[in-house]
Formats: C-alpha cells, sequence, structure tokens
C-alpha cells in the first residue's frame, strides 16, 4: 500500500517536481521498488502518523471552505481561481484507503463549516508554521487535499501582502523537499548496492568454508596475507567451480556414447581449463611463491600429499590406470613409460629442493659465525650481514624456479595423458582425476566439521552427511547391499580412529 | 697507379678497422666458440654453476637414467662469466639474466637441448632417451 502511495502521488507540491518524482520512482529499480513495500512501510507509517497528527493539528483550525463559498468538499483539488503551484492531475489517483481518509476529512470539513471564522484566526498564527512542517511531511505522503486548502487558503488569507512571502516560502519548501528526495534516493541506492555485495561475499565465504580454507583464520595466525595470495585463491575457488562444470560435462558426454568428435572438443576445454590453472599458478608463483609452496591454497586433506606446491604426476598416473582398464599392450606401455619417466623427474627436483635446503641452512649457519666476529656493529658487520643475507636471498629464490618446474612437469603430465590414450579413455581419465579430488575436498570438509564428542554421535553425523552426499552426486548406489558395505566400513573406519 | 695506390691504403685502414672490430667482437666470439667447442667433446655436456641447486637436479636426472654426463662448472671456469652470457644468448633471453639463471644448459650429442623446462619436457614427452641413443650416450 505504501508503494502505492508513494507511486501515485498526491503532494501539494508543484508540477514539475511531482512529476519528477514521480518518474523517479518509476525509474528506481524493482528492488528499490521492494524496499518501499517492505522496509518503506514502516517507513511510511512512521510519516502517516505524523501526518495524520499535523492534519489533526490543521483540522481545528480549517476554515478553508469559508471563503471558498459553497465548495463541496470532494476530491477537488483544483479550486477555479489561479494558484501558483497548480499540479496536474495525472499524479493524482487516490486509492480507496485514501478514500476512506478523505471521507473523514470531509465529515471533518463540513463540521468546520460550522465553525466561526474566529477560531480560524485563532489558529491563523500557528498556520505558517504548521505550513512548513506539513508541507516537508507531505512530500513522502499523500494526505494532500486538506493541506492544498489550506495552503491556498492561507495564500488568500490576508490578501496579496503575503502573496510574495508565501511564494518564497513555498518555493524554499519545495527546494527543501527537493533535497531531501535526493538524499532519500541516494541512501536507498547505497543499501542496495551493499545489499548486494553483502550477499556476494557471503556466497565467497560459503564457498571457501566448503572446502575447508579458512581464510580469517589464516590470516589471523600469518598476519596479513598476501594480496597476490588473496586473489590467487578466489581465482582458484572459481577454478574448482567451473572445473566440476566440465567434469559433469564430461559424465553427460560419457554416459550419453557421443561421438568421439564431441567428447574431443569436450576435452580440450577440459585441457584449456588445467593450462589456465597452471598460468595462475606461475602467476602467484612469481609474487608469493609460499603461499603455493606452503599448500595453504589447498584443503587439509590435500596438503597430505603435496608435493612441490601441487600434486605428484607417478601419484596421478598410478591412480588413473586403475580407472582406464580396457588398455592394449602398446597403451600399457606408454602408461608406464611415462610415470617411469615422471617419477626420474620427481627424484630429480626432489634432490635438488633437498641439496636447496643443506645450503640454505649453511648459509644461515654462517650467518652466525659472522656475529661472533669483531666487535659490536662495526661497518664490516653489517657489510658481511648484507651479503650473507643476500645470498640467503637468492637461494630462497630459486624455490620459485623449483615450483615453476614442478607445475612444467604437471601440465606436460596430462598433455600426454591426453596423447597416449584413445578419447573415451582420456575422458573416463579426467572424470577419475576430478573425482578423486572432489572427495578429497569432501574429506577435507568432512574432517573440518567433524564433532569431537562421543563415538556414536560421530557415526550418526558421518552417515547423515553420506545420504546428503549421495542425494546430491549424481551416483546412485543401485544395491542396498553397498549400502551396508559401507555402514561397516564406516564404523570401523570410526573406531579405528 | 695513383688509383692502386688510393686503393691499397684504403685497404690498408679498412684492414685496420677490421682487426680492430676483430678484436672487439673476439670475446664473445670466443666464448660462443668455446662452449660449441665444449659441447662437441662429449655426448652429454652440462653448462652449471656449482652452488646452483637446479644444476644439481638435473645432474641427478642424467645420473639416474644412467648417463654420465660432462659438466662444466661455469664458475670455476677463467671465462665463466662471458660464457654464461653467450648461453644466455643461445637461449634467447634478451638482457642480462638474473643471478645464474642461465644454467643448466644441456647439450646432447652437440645439439642444443636447452634449460631445464625443455628437458623435463623432452623426457615426459618420451623423446630424451632416443636422443641420448642416438648420441651414444645411452645403451640397451
Amino acid at each position: 500500500m505504501a508503494s502505492h502511495r508513494v507511486g501515485e502521488t498526491g503532494f501539494a507540491d508543484s508540477g514539475p517536481s511531482t512529476r519528477s518524482l514521480t518518474d523517479a520512482i518509476q525509474r528506481t529499480t524493482p528492488a528499490a521498488a521492494k524496499f518501499f513495500d517492505q522496509e518503506g512501510a514502516t517507513y511510511f507509517g512512521e510519516l502517516e502518523e505524523a501526518l495524520l497528527q499535523g492534519v489533526d493539528g490543521m483540522k481545528e483550525t480549517e476554515d478553508r471552505n469559508s471563503f471558498l463559498g459553497t465548495k463541496p468538499p470532494t476530491l477537488e483539488i483544483f479550486p477555479p481561481w489561479p494558484i501558483r503551484f497548480q499540479k496536474s492531475p495525472r499524479g493524482i489517483n487516490l486509492k480507496a484507503a485514501r478514500s476512506t481518509d478523505s471521507g473523514s476529512a470531509q465529515k471533518t470539513v463540513s463540521h468546520l463549516e460550522s465553525e466561526s471564522p474566529g477560531s480560524s484566526r485563532r489558529a491563523s498564527s500557528d498556520q505558517s508554521a504548521d505550513n512548513t512542517h506539513l508541507q516537508e511531511m507531505m512530500m513522502a505522503s499523500g494526505e494532500s487535499q486538506e493541506k492544498t486548502k489550506m495552503t491556498a487558503s492561507a495564500a488568500r488569507k490576508d490578501g496579496k501582502v503575503l502573496d510574495a512571502k508565501t511564494l518564497r516560502r513555498l518555493a524554499q519548501n519545495r527546494e527543501a523537499a527537493r533535497k531531501s528526495r535526493l538524499r532519500k534516493k541516494a541512501y536507498v541506492q547505497q543499501l542496495e548496492s551493499s545489499r548486494i555485495r553483502l550477499q556476494q561475499i557471503e556466497q565467497d565465504l560459503h564457498r571457501a568454508r566448503s572446502q575447508g580454507l579458512f581464510l580469517g583464520a589464516a590470516g589471523t595466525l600469518n598476519g596479513a596475507i598476501s594480496t597476490g595470495a588473496a586473489m590467487f585463491d578466489m581465482e582458484y575457488a572459481r577454478w574448482l567451480e567451473e572445473n566440476s562444470r566440465h567434469m559433469s560435462d564430461l559424465r553427460a558426454a560419457l554416459q550419453a556414447h557421443l561421438p568421439d568428435a564431441n567428447l574431443g572438443v569436450i576435452l580440450d576445454h577440459c585441457i584449456s581449463h588445467y593450462d589456465d590453472l597452471f598460468q595462475l599458478k606461475a602467476a602467484v608463483a612469481k609474487t608469493d611463491v609460499f603461499h603455493l609452496f606452503n599448500g595453504t591454497w589447498k584443503t587439509p586433506a590435500e596438503r597430505c600429499f603435496l608435493w612441490m606446491g601441487g600434486f605428484r604426476p607417478s601419484e596421478l598416473i598410478k591412480m588413473v590406470m586403475a580407472q582406464v582398464d580396457p588398455l592394449t599392450d602398446q597403451q600399457l606401455m606408454g602408461i608406464c613409460s611415462l610415470q617411469q619417466s615422471s617419477q626420474q623427474a620427481e627424484e630429480a627436483l626432489s634432490q635438488g629442493l633437498e641439496q636447496l635446503h643443506h645450503s640454505l641452512a649453511e648459509t644461515v649457519a654462517a650467518g652466525g659465525a659472522l656475529s661472533l666476529g669483531d666487535g659490536g656493529g662495526g661497518i664490516g658487520d653489517v657489510g658481511n650481514y648484507m651479503s650473507f643475507m643476500a645470498a640467503a636471498l637468492g637461494k630462497l629464490a630459486s624455490i620459485e624456479g623449483f615450483v615453476r618446474e614442478a607445475d612444467n612437469l604437471r601440465q606436460q603430465t596430462f598433455h600426454q595423458l591426453r596423447r597416449r590414450l584413445t578419447m573415451r579413455q582420456t575422458a573416463r581419465c579426467f572424470l577419475a582425476i576430478g573425482e578423486y579430488y572432489t572427495r578429497l575436498r569432501a574429506l577435507s570438509s568432512l574432517w573440518a566439521s567433524r564433532p569431537r564428542d562421543h563415538c556414536r554421535k560421530q557415526y550418526i553425523w558421518l552417515q547423515k552427511f553420506a545420504c546428503q552426499q549421495f542425494t546430491r552426486t549424481d551416483r546412485i548406489y543401485s544395491s542396498l547391499d553397498q549400502c551396508q558395505l559401507d555402514k561397516t566400513l564406516a564404523i570401523q573406519a570410526y573406531e579405528a580412529i | 697507379m695513383q688509383y692502386h695506390a688510393a686503393a691499397a691504403a684504403a685497404a690498408e685502414a679498412w684492414g685496420y678497422m677490421a682487426a680492430a672490430a676483430a678484436a672487439r667482437g673476439a670475446t664473445t666470439m670466443d666464448a660462443l666458440g668455446r662452449v660449441e667447442r665444449l659441447a662437441a667433446e662429449s655426448a652429454v655436456v652440462i653448462f652449471s654453476v656449482s652452488t646452483c641447486c637446479m644444476c644439481h637436479a638435473v645432474k641427478r636426472l642424467f645420473c639416474s637414467m644412467g648417463v654420465s654426463p660432462t659438466v662444466v662448472e661455469l664458475d670455476e671456469d677463467p671465462r665463466g662469466k662471458e660464457m654464461e652470457r653467450a648461453l644466455a644468448r643461445l637461449l634467447g633471453y634478451g638482457g642480462p639474466v638474473a643471478g645464474g639463471a642461465a644454467v643448466p644448459v644441456v647439450f646432447i650429442g652437440g645439439k642444443l637441448v636447452g634449460a631445464m623446462d625443455r628437458v623435463m619436457a623432452a623426457h615426459i614427452n618420451g623423446s630424451l632417451v632416443p636422443l641420448l641413443k642416438e648420441a651414444g650416450a645411452l645403451w640397451l
């Protein structure tokens, strides 16, 4: 109701400003209109009350019809004589609610008609003050009839002497009203934008929580999380979402037994998506390599398997080999040789990193020897300290090279898998990889939210989570036996903890 | 005759200039030439720096494959700095490279394979082993 009142104005204001407000209100977003519906209701309710009080205050002083002669107390707001603040009747479209008000006002009018002019004179002093007050309150609500007649009568009351003054006052009122309207509009827009921002933040938080990342906790532990790392975390979250979309595409394509050409297109998308991830990682490695290296971007369960800022390619190949069963001999040999060469490369990189550890430890230890040197704080000491620090810094910087080489290895592994397997096998392989990591991430979130109480409570909670998972994913276990099996396994696993 | 004399004088002048230019560019030409000469000497040649850990990694990679590479430690060579610059240019780095990032560089059978990332990619590709066999570094 309040919205209707606002939209269909009965302002006793000049035409142009009323029109502008109507247009403004019609131009506001549906969200803003909703604001008027919901939150605005209370706002306008308050205004209405104030208004009615004001009107009540005015009712006693009304004697509009003493000058209007036999003017019927209808909704006619435009008396026949010229008034400066004439407005278009377009804005006036009173609802039933208002008509009841007008009905009451009519009664009041007829009641007041019988009043002596003395009462009007008594209250005339209040009129000017009340006029201003009323004018400003009228802007947002729609009880217009009495006020219009009030202002009309006030203008004509003392003849032409007051005209200019009143007009000036009215103009000032109009300005004030316009300003307050603009202010309100700005406030509404601000509210809307912050509401949308709050929604987005909540979504991000929810997403981050579901992956087991606690950015707030990490931030407070390490001081400030660097902006490059924070940005990478957000982009990674987005990457994960898109990855799950690719996985469901792949699953659908495999189940529908699409021809190889279509499958190839989807596979190309998947591969280029992985390439995007490696590009993201390369970008953050330049600014904050330790964010990658320490695995803060991964969930806890994934972090168990962390090797040089990511997964270990040979482990991935091993996992895949079990899933992609019908392999020809040649393919089997190809995958085995891929696994072997990947293992050799990983071993080489690990040994290089170990060498880096030794050398860094030696450098830092040698820094201690410096401090025991010649007495305190000579320039030579500072120079030595700086050179030792520079050497240590150089060694630390080479970690970026190792992470880069490891990512290069991972990227090559994906491309080689694509090359050495058929389309369907590659699709099954990528799907297996995606699902493996999804399950690992689910394990992480489960771990983060597990209740620490009695074992039985834990089991019930686990069962509930498992049921949710199975309804959420597309997998439906066909046999009940499998469900039972899982249940006993779950109980065993829990009792083992 | 006058003409010939003038030409001879000009040729002399040109000769001096050519010699000077040769002397200036001799060091870089020399370094690159040295690099190539060293690379051609064995089947597998690794240019490395003794303190670089990535060089250590590449050495361990070849050892794990059963190859015994020839390692040239540039920090122990008197002309190491220039050779490092020549290698950087070979790899295609525009300006000066940060702190010895030009190494390690691997040559197989006298031909440039590249830095660590190329070597890794070739190994995963499956093209490294045939290359080694071709150069005679691997038997089997």
